[in-house]
């Protein structure tokens, strides 16, 4: 290693720690460095609590600023980013958040921050412009068995045991702190299908159908799929919510129907 | 090579939170400057405000994360999207900064110092060649604020920047808050730092707001934390370099604790009295 | 798979589909709908940090999270087992 390449590499393992500042420093009063080489220290470690903040204000809510930043700080330290772009910083953090014991008695928090992350990424996706309800009005009845349909690049699915779109609501200036008198789990489409992103709480089996069709499951084979599972499944219900979403940019004819005998 | 040509006028750092404020009636803002790596999404709504502003105000891209001052080699994929995103949107300037923020693939997100050498010198000349034939355009280097000096430092910045910008071909983006900032934390006379600065190389100005604190030693140390209108001293110092210079296109940067429209507004003014002023002086 | 669907039940279903969503929902503000602009008050995640270039005075001084307790919203959020809280375990149907 060349001297400056082992200066900058010195420079750079002290930032996280708590080490003396490396001796290649100087400064024109004297040898006292500490507070100096903090400015930097301190730079690094707020300006990435800072991003974490500003992705994940429900949570930064829901357990409070100290506490936030606390767990934030654990998490960068162990997980600091590794590219430039901080839009996508943080995406493991719900996951870092799911295992961090302080924080295991808010079992719904990990799941309202994936509410966060997907919520995010769907803000800056690509532009796609949402199917038109009335091209699907024109396909001929015996034709819908195959129809395969396109996701919308800001497409996400987010199920949880834990009633997570109210509670990120809750804390996101959506609706009024108050009492969940009905803890039960909820199904979300997170899609942005112009320039707000938006989420629709999915009724029964309305996960499994959704994310059956994003993965390229023709629309018979994604209901056939969730009837059998699900028997609550409402497919007008769905369909509706596909139509008014905006969840998906285009279909195409598929080739084969394996399951054609019934029609 | 595409040369760097911002209107020689007050411009603004562009935050989302002023963007209806700004749409809501023109403004006599020169150009306006964002961040590079805020815009390197797919889509959304970042592209669609950027893209509106474009189509009324000149632009300057000015990059916090290419690390130029890195030792290590630049990051391919980073140069790759800074490609892209000044291919669409053709801005009249690029910058990035004499610094470096990432180091073994981990992103450090400051600006971190490096000592002034031959052998750095010519590391960050390579760099900057290599972003300057990938991009296809000329690009400005800005003076860092620093807390700290290295030992093995043999090169003055000044002169350390003077010899990328001769041999590059680089413009260089003076920021005269850095410079107030360093000086007073190192020591020395600002005005010196500029009268040896090679003032003919510079294309831009950036103008920000610093604050206090105290070293080790219990000695003012100035942080450039962007979070305060333009301090006195500093807009000092802007004037003489103004004085000297000719009016270039000017920078007020307000990066925390944002301010309302009409006050960072009346900073871009402030700064374009003093532009004024100069090129009346120059008329007469 | 056994097959349960039928072409006349996906038809049925998509033409009532198509009658729900007849009554067009509310128009969005144009500003927010063109450029995405949030709505006062609210408090989003979506955009994500944005980058500095500058410094901070502000220190922030860290904490263990292993010696605070949460102490935002979950205080006064009424979970079915008691206040924001709720414990590790099967989750309530």
């Amino acid at each position: 290693m060349t001297m400056s390449a082992a200066t900058q590499n010195a420079f750079a393992i002290g930032l996280f720690s708590t080490t003396p500042p490396p001796s290649s420093l100087t400064a024109w009063n004297g040898t006292a460095l500490e507070r100096r080489y903090s400015v930097y220290r301190n730079n690094i470690i707020a300006s990435l609590t800072e991003a974490l903040v500003s992705r994940f204000p429900a949570a930064l809510n829901i357990v409070g600023p100290d506490f936030f930043r606390a767990m934030a700080q654990a998490f960068i330290r162990l997980h600091p980013p590794r590219s430039p772009l901080l839009l996508a910083y943080g995406d493991d953090f719900p996951d870092f958040v799911a295992g961090f014991e302080p924080a295991r008695e808010l079992a719904y928090l990990p799941d309202v921050m994936r509410l966060e992350v997907a919520r995010g990424r769907a803000y800056h996706a690509e532009e796609a412009v949402p199917l038109e309800a009335r091209t699907l009005a024109d396909v001929e009845p015996h034709r819908l068995r195959t129809l395969i349909f396109k996701p919308h690049p800001s497409l996400s699915v987010i199920s949880s045991p834990y009633p997570v779109a109210t509670i990120w609501a809750m804390n996101s200036g959506g609706r009024p702190l108050a009492a969940l008198d009905d803890w039960l789990g909820e199904d979300i489409l997170v899609v942005r299908p112009r320039m707000t992103v938006e989420m629709s709480g999915l009724p029964p089996g309305g996960a499994a159908f959704f994310r059956h069709l994003a993965a390229g499951v023709n629309l018979a084979g994604a209901a056939d799929a969730v009837q059998h599972a699900e028997a609550r499944f409402d497919l007008s219900a769905n369909l509706a919510i596909l139509l008014r979403s905006g969840a998906f940019t285009a279909f195409s004819q598929g080739t084969s129907d394996e399951n054609r005998h019934d029609a | 090579m595409i040369p760097s040509a911002l209107p020689r006028r007050a411009g603004v750092g562009f935050k989302p939170e002023h963007f209806a404020d700004i749409l809501a009636e023109p403004q006599t803002i020169g150009f306006f400057e964002v961040h590079a790596e805020n815009y390197m999404g797919a889509g959304g709504p970042p592209h669609a405000q950027l893209g509106k502003l474009r189509e009324d105000y000149a632009l300057s891209i000015h990059g916090v994360g290419l690390s130029i001052g890195s030792m290590q080699p630049l990051d391919r994929d980073h140069l790759a999207r800074l490609k892209t995103l000044c291919d669409r949107y053709r801005p009249e300037s690029f910058s990035e900064h004499l610094a470096w923020s990432s180091h073994d693939g981990v992103f450090l997100n400051d600006l971190l110092p490096l000592p002034y050498t031959r052998e750095t010198l010519d590391r960050v000349i390579e760099h900057v060649d290599q972003v300057q034939a990938t991009l296809g355009r000329q690009m400005l280097l800005e003076n860092p604020a620093t807390y700290l000096l290295f030992a093995e430092s043999t090169i003055e910045e000044t002169d350390f920047l003077a010899e990328i910008a001769r041999r590059t071909g680089c413009g260089l983006l003076l920021d005269v808050n850095n410079v107030f900032v360093a000086a007073t934390n190192h020591n020395l006379d600002p005005r010196d730092y500029i009268a040896r600065f090679p003032l003919e190389a510079v294309r831009e100005i950036h103008l920000g707001g610093h604050s206090e604190t105290i070293d080790d030693h219990g000695a003012c140390l100035l942080i450039d934390s962007h979070d305060t209108p333009v301090k006195d001293p500093v807009w000092a110092l802007y004037e003489t370099v103004i004085g000297r210079l000719g009016p270039v296109a000017s920078l007020v940067e307000w990066d925390n604790d944002l301010p309302a429209w009409p006050m960072l507004r009346a900073e871009a003014e402030a700064a374009q009295h003093i532009l004024d002023r100069a090129a009346q002086q120059r008329a007469a | 798979m056994k097959t349960t669907i039928a072409t006349l039940a996906l038809a049925g279903s998509l033409a009532s589909a198509l009658a729900a969503i007849a009554t067009p929902a509310a128009a969005e503000d144009a500003k927010e709908k063109c450029y995405g602009i949030a709505m006062k008050g609210q408090n989003d995640c979506a955009a994500g940090p944005g980058t500095t270039c500058a410094g901070t005075s502000k220190i922030d001084y860290q904490q263990n999270a292993f010696k605070l307790v949460p102490k935002g919203t979950c205080v006064s959020m009424k979970t079915p087992t008691g206040h924001g809280m709720l414990e590790q375990g099967p989750a309530p149907a």
